[in-house]
């Protein structure tokens, strides 16, 4: 019987082993950690060690669950919350985050306001629908994670797609309909309210956000992100500048950000949609945006920036890709971070004669020049 | 029109650069003036007005404090003569006790920042304003505002801010309560029996005041309680 079984692990092992990262920096460390294991004098103990190091290594789980997906975006989260507040503090002239570690400025804010979601009652009140206010906040995490499964970094990739930025476009548009339902199942007056918005600036950014993305896939002739990136010798920003801002303030309308944050207006209708939620659920709902921005900044950098185009380091063998896609990402996070503290908010027919006026116009302009550039086979 | 809708949407331009510009530059070096109080600590002038403190030696009774106060916050009580006693939860830190104190018995400290722990303790008495509080130092930096051309600036300095006494001597005059008519006098003996030093005596004989110049201190409560007004604060040399 446990023959059987050591053969099935063998046959998993070598599945994993035949599609390994190749990372020359830690290689001398693995054999350093199997050396040690072997002294130990546990059977199984060592073939054990080896079978975690091939899961943790093998290709499509690293970029899935280490980088640049989830493990990534968990550090990624705690930094943004802190750096938001911090930057917006300096640029207001005021301190922020600050007592929470004082020798690192507060930057332990974020997971300690997470530690206090997390033991705080999570309170369903009478009127909410019950199984949909409590699901809701979790299924909303599908169509914000799933792509992450398609965006590949390099050779680090989780499912490899010639379809991948129309499928993460696809995903994107759906995260608002789950925003949209955690509204309804509050079933409050300002849950409501913010769900209207949701679904209005919903329809207001979407055409131009899809245009611009369709315009760069004219552009490179292919949805394929390696294609894209082996293409992207001039930055996409530059070939097409128009597709650039459009799909900027597209991010900054769909993540909610500051200039067209409508749907959660925090002095008019306290955080819109998620008005009823406390706790953990709370917590859940609250990182919704900043993911979203996160997937949406790894499109962004991938059709406009060069993706993990980068300085190439031998050491690092197959790590580069996702270190430069990290690194891009989270630099175009933190500029847009900015934005918050400089712009006041936007009534809600202003953002929407934006979005339906000059940001469509702007997008069709830039399919048209996404089509000729691709057309003409400049690159 | 045309050209016009044009400017402003050039300006409209323009005004979104200057956003953008001036936020980076504020987001690399803030312009910011907030003191992080308990370890910095702001330097304020020299006489900025702060929590009194009593000289028992000096003090003559002569209750002017407690009668110029304007939010009637100090009490007169009785130790070896009348002392004034602070309350500050009524005390608005205006200083007029100290101005009008004729000899230099209540003076400011540079201490600004004392709490209290009940309402009970912020009641003093003479005895608690003998000596300034004690403070627990925290501060490690001293901070001052300037106010230039440019606008503000914070400027800091790696120095602790010394809180010691300054000792003012204040140029006292000896004055002492001399009747300068004594025909309207009235004979009431107001002015006798409110002199807490009892240098006022009246000669019966002569029909007429007698004020002891070595005893009078020159309080002047005596005068300002004389009801036809015939006393008068007159310098001695």
């Amino acid at each position: 019987m446990i023959e059987v079984l050591i053969d099935l692990i063998r046959y998993f092992l070598s599945i994993l082993k035949s599609n390994q990262l190749d990372i020359p920096l830690i290689k001398p460390i693995i054999a350093l950690i199997m050396k040690i294991v072997a002294q130990i004098p546990i059977p199984y103990l060592s073939n054990l060690v080896d079978l975690i190091l091939a899961v943790i290594l093998w290709r499509p789980l690293f970029a899935v669950v280490v980088m640049p997906g989830l493990t990534v975006l968990m550090i990624y989260l705690l930094y943004i919350v802190w750096f938001e507040r911090k930057l917006t503090a300096r640029i207001q002239w005021r301190v922020g985050p600050l007592e929470v570690y004082r020798p690192l400025r507060g930057a332990i804010q974020a997971l300690a306001d997470g530690i206090r979601y997390l033991f705080q009652e999570a309170i369903v009140h009478k009127d909410a629908h019950r199984p949909y206010f409590v699901q809701l906040p979790i299924l909303a995490f599908i169509p914000v994670l799933l792509p992450i499964a398609f965006i590949p970094a390099g050779n680090v990739v989780g499912i490899k797609s010639p379809y991948a930025v129309q499928l993460t476009i696809a995903f994107i548009s759906l995260i608002p309909i789950t925003v949209i339902a955690i509204g309804w199942a509050s079933n409050s007056r300002f849950a409501f309210i913010g769900s209207v918005r949701e679904a209005l600036m919903y329809v207001a950014y979407e055409i131009p956000f899809i245009v611009a993305a369709i315009s760069m896939i004219f552009l490179y002739k292919s949805g394929d992100p390696y294609i894209i990136v082996e293409n992207q010798w001039i930055p996409g920003a530059i070939l097409n500048p128009l597709a650039f801002l459009v799909f900027l303030i597209a991010m900054l309308m769909a993540t909610s950000r500051l200039p067209f944050e409508i749907p959660e207006a925090d002095q008019e209708i306290a955080f819109g949609p998620f008005v009823e939620y406390s706790g953990i659920l709370f917590g859940l709902v609250m990182v919704l945006a900043y993911e979203k921005l996160y997937v949406m900044a790894l499109l962004f950098t991938i059709l406009f920036l060069g993706g993990w185009n980068g300085i190439y380091i031998s050491l690092l063998g197959d790590l580069n890709a996702p270190i430069w896609l990290t690194i891009k990402t989270i630099v175009v996070i933190s500029i847009i971070a900015m934005v918050r503290s400089m712009y006041a908010r936007y009534r809600i027919d202003q953002a929407i004669r934006i979005g339906f006026s000059w940001l469509l116009a702007f997008s069709m302009v830039a399919l048209a020049i996404g089509v000729v550039i691709g057309y003409e086979g400049g690159i | 029109m045309k050209v016009e809708f044009k400017a402003r949407r050039l300006d409209l331009l323009r005004m979104h650069l200057d956003v953008i510009r001036e936020a980076f530059k504020q987001a690399v070096a803030p312009d910011r003036v907030t003191v992080e109080y308990p370890r910095e600590r702001k330097k304020y002038p020299a006489n900025f007005r702060g929590i009194i403190v009593f000289d028992k030696d000096k003090c003559i009774s002569c209750f002017r404090c407690a009668h110029i106060c304007p939010a009637n916050a100090i009490q007169m009580t009785f130790y070896e003569k009348a002392w004034p006693g602070i309350d500050y939860t009524k005390c608005i830190f205006c200083h007029f006790c100290v101005d009008s104190c004729p000899t230099g018995a209540l003076r400011s400290t540079k201490i600004h920042d004392i709490a209290f722990a009940t309402m009970g303790e912020m009641k003093l008495n003479a005895v608690q304003m003998l000596k300034a509080p004690e403070l627990t130092r925290e501060d490690s930096f001293t901070v001052e505002y300037v106010v230039d051309p440019q606008g503000w600036r914070l400027e800091k300095k790696a120095e602790i801010d010394e809180l010691a006494l300054e000792q003012f001597i204040i140029p006292e005059k000896r004055r002492v309560s001399v009747c300068v008519d004594p025909e309207s006098c009235l004979g009431c003996r107001l002015c006798v029996e409110l002199c807490p030093n009892d240098a006022i005596s009246v000669d019966r004989k002569a029909n007429k005041l007698n004020i002891l110049p070595e005893k009078c201190t020159g309080c002047g409560i005596c005068v300002r309680n004389c009801p036809m007004k015939v006393l008068e604060l007159k310098e001695v040399k």
